[in-house]
């Protein structure tokens, strides 16, 4: 009997060491394996340009030299906490993006629950919740500076002296609550997509079953639709959130920026390193908190 | 005052009385059309507000300088003027601007697309501890804005001598950055982790090994993620005005965003050899051709999108086991 179980366990000894992993460890080695490219791109090209950065933080720079100067500790750190009126920008620039978020999301749900339905028509509605992404870039710079009449329902800026129909738009639109709606639908574009795709891919049976029990729309909604896209409403509110904490057009991007104009490129990273944790840490805690409700 | 709207009310309650007494066929018709006012009166409001801006461009970008200037002219045009459209090619380069462009944006778009599903496949199929530190890592890569890295990676970039090659802005991209990368992965993180675990275990039963279940089992049942992930990354890449302007500075390399803010500069220049014009007649000259610079430059992206979001509509019966 007991040279029966010494032999089981030298043979068990035996078979780990030759596949010398189980396979609970294969696939953990699998999955680093296929994140490893991400990694070593992460090092390359953020984390040293980061630490970089990081460094600046802690030193004394110059307009000339960004990456010399005198080593001063925390005193960039201080500087930002001391004054009074960034801890104010930071604050209520941070809780009008938390504001946003759900009115973002939400919206986007709601026009792509629209465009998901089939009716004649619905490509060219597809095309124009898009255009806000197509008209990126240096068309948008067009639009919305100075030359042109300019758009202001766009650029979310005071009302310029424009004439005509779109003046009196814009005027319209402008500074009220109806010009933030406006400013928010714009922005809602890529996640109207990404809600796009997730409705698409709620597999039709699903509907058909409930409403055969006899289901209205309102219930399938509630029962089907949300609980299956669940998780890309949390994508979405994370990367709306991402989105207004980064846009230029955000009151600290535009004191960092102006730092840097300065050349007080050590302020200026100390500052947006400390927003960016407070963001990250926002973030994180959303992620942590909505884990629940995924499965 | 109050008998009419007594007469009111009676008339309403006789409609809901004759709308009960209807048949089942009948009820779901009217409700049906009922349903379809209210989407097409929704929509047509929203869109209002986004497809207005394209009208301007496209308006603007027919009309003559002398109506451009006409301030009572501000919509329809007196004469559809092509001109602008040729003018602007020239302007533009297009030809060679177009090249650039469709290699530095197609070529990113592929490669992002299968680098971020790599990486977004070992978020959302694998467990371990390792996984929330990758996780934190990518969230911190989306919230940091490019202007922080650029200048240290430009040093990078020199270095190598890549500069106004294309190599700066696709290589990122072959290891999952790039523009918005960091987005892509958690898109097809959240779309692998639907995929139920029972497709997974079929395959690997019957024997398939790693790169194989992902390529030949899982990619496909993300469809949907693989062309939104492409289609946004060819857009941005499009119109990156930024890194391109960055990295490709060279006139004869530029892609064509940089390209259309120079536009500017360009017609001034003739001018001021010339004639040494004001710059008021100046912009009415440049103005129109600039929009119409900016409706071809943005042409590409709006065939892509409109073949891609067809694409989308497709991916729906892929999915065969509902958990």
């Amino acid at each position: 009997m007991k040279n029966e179980i010494k032999k089981k366990k030298a043979l068990a000894h035996q078979r780990t060491s030759y596949s010398f992993l189980s396979f609970e460890r294969r696939r953990v080695v699998e999955g680093i394996i296929f994140i490893i490219p991400w990694l070593v791109g992460f090092i390359w090209f953020v984390a040293i340009p980061l630490l970089l950065s990081v460094k600046t933080s802690f030193y004394q720079t110059k307009l000339t030299d960004m990456y010399g100067g005198k080593y001063i500790g925390f005193e960039n750190y201080l500087t930002v906490i001391k004054q009074p009126a960034y801890g104010q920008v930071v604050v209520n620039s941070f809780l009008s993006s938390i504001y946003q978020v759900p009115v973002i999301v939400g919206f986007a749900l709601f026009v792509a629950v629209l465009l998901k339905q089939k009716f004649p028509g619905r490509v060219y509605f597809r095309i124009i919740f898009f255009i806000p992404v197509i008209l990126a870039g240096v068309i948008m710079t067009y639009l919305t500076t100075e030359g042109i009449g300019s758009i202001s329902i766009l650029s979310g800026s005071t009302s310029t002296s424009s004439t005509g129909i779109l003046g009196i738009i814009s005027t319209m639109m402008n500074g009220s609550l109806a010009g933030q709606i406006g400013n928010i639908m714009w922005k809602s574009s890529v996640e109207i997509l990404i809600f796009l795709a997730a409705l698409q891919s709620v597999p039709e049976i699903l509907y058909e079953v409930v409403v055969i029990d006899g289901a209205t729309a309102w219930e399938s909604f509630w029962h089907i639709t949300l609980p299956y896209i669940s998780p890309f409403v949390i994508l979405n509110c994370i990367y709306a959130m991402v989105d207004s904490f980064v846009d230029p057009s955000n009151p600290v991007m535009k004191i960092v920026n102006d730092l840097k104009d300065v050349g007080s490129f050590g302020t200026a990273a100390a500052l947006s390193w400390m927003y960016m944790l407070m963001a990250l840490v926002t973030i994180l805690i959303f992620v942590l908190l909505t884990k629940r409700w995924l499965r | 005052m109050n008998e009419n709207l007594q007469k009111i009310s009676n008339y309403f309650t006789e409609l809901i009385k004759k709308y009960e007494n209807l048949g089942y066929k009948v009820k779901k018709k009217i409700l049906f059309i009922i349903g379809r006012i209210f989407l097409y009166y929704v929509l047509i409001e929203l869109a209002f507000l986004f497809v207005l801006p394209f009208i301007y461009i496209f308006t603007k970008a027919l009309m003559t300088s002398a109506d451009y200037m006409d301030a009572t002219i501000n919509w329809i045009p007196t004469a559809v003027n092509w001109k602008n459209f040729s003018e602007a090619w020239k302007a533009l380069d297009y030809t060679v601007g177009f090249r650039q462009t469709i290699i530095t944006s197609l070529g990113s778009a592929i490669l992002q697309t299968v680098f971020c599903a790599l990486a977004g496949y070992s978020l959302g199929r694998y467990k371990g501890k390792w996984k929330s530190v990758i996780f934190i890592l990518v969230v911190l890569v989306l919230l940091i804005p490019p202007q922080t890295t650029i200048l240290s990676a430009y040093g990078i970039f020199v270095k190598m001598g890549m500069i106004n090659t294309f190599l700066p802005i696709l290589l990122p991209c072959l290891f999952g950055l790039g523009i918005r990368g960091a987005l892509f992965i958690l898109i097809y993180m959240y779309f692998f982790q639907r995929v139920p675990d029972a497709m997974d275990d079929a395959a690997r039963i019957d024997g398939a090994g790693a790169i194989r279940v992902f390529s030949q089992i899982m990619l496909p049942l993300v469809k949907s993620a693989t062309v939104i992930t492409f289609m946004f990354s060819f857009v941005w890449h499009w119109n990156d005005n930024f890194e391109a302007s960055t990295y490709m500075y060279r006139k004869s390399v530029q892609t064509l965003q940089p390209r259309l803010q120079n536009i500017r500069s360009y017609y001034s220049d003739i001018m001021m050899k010339s004639t040494g014009a004001d710059s008021l007649a100046q912009k009415a000259l440049t103005e129109p051709m600039l929009f119409a610079g900016c409706l071809i430059v943005m042409l590409p992206v709006l065939i892509v999108y409109i073949f891609g979001q067809k694409r989308l509509a497709a991916g729906i019966e892929r999915i065969g086991v509902i958990e």
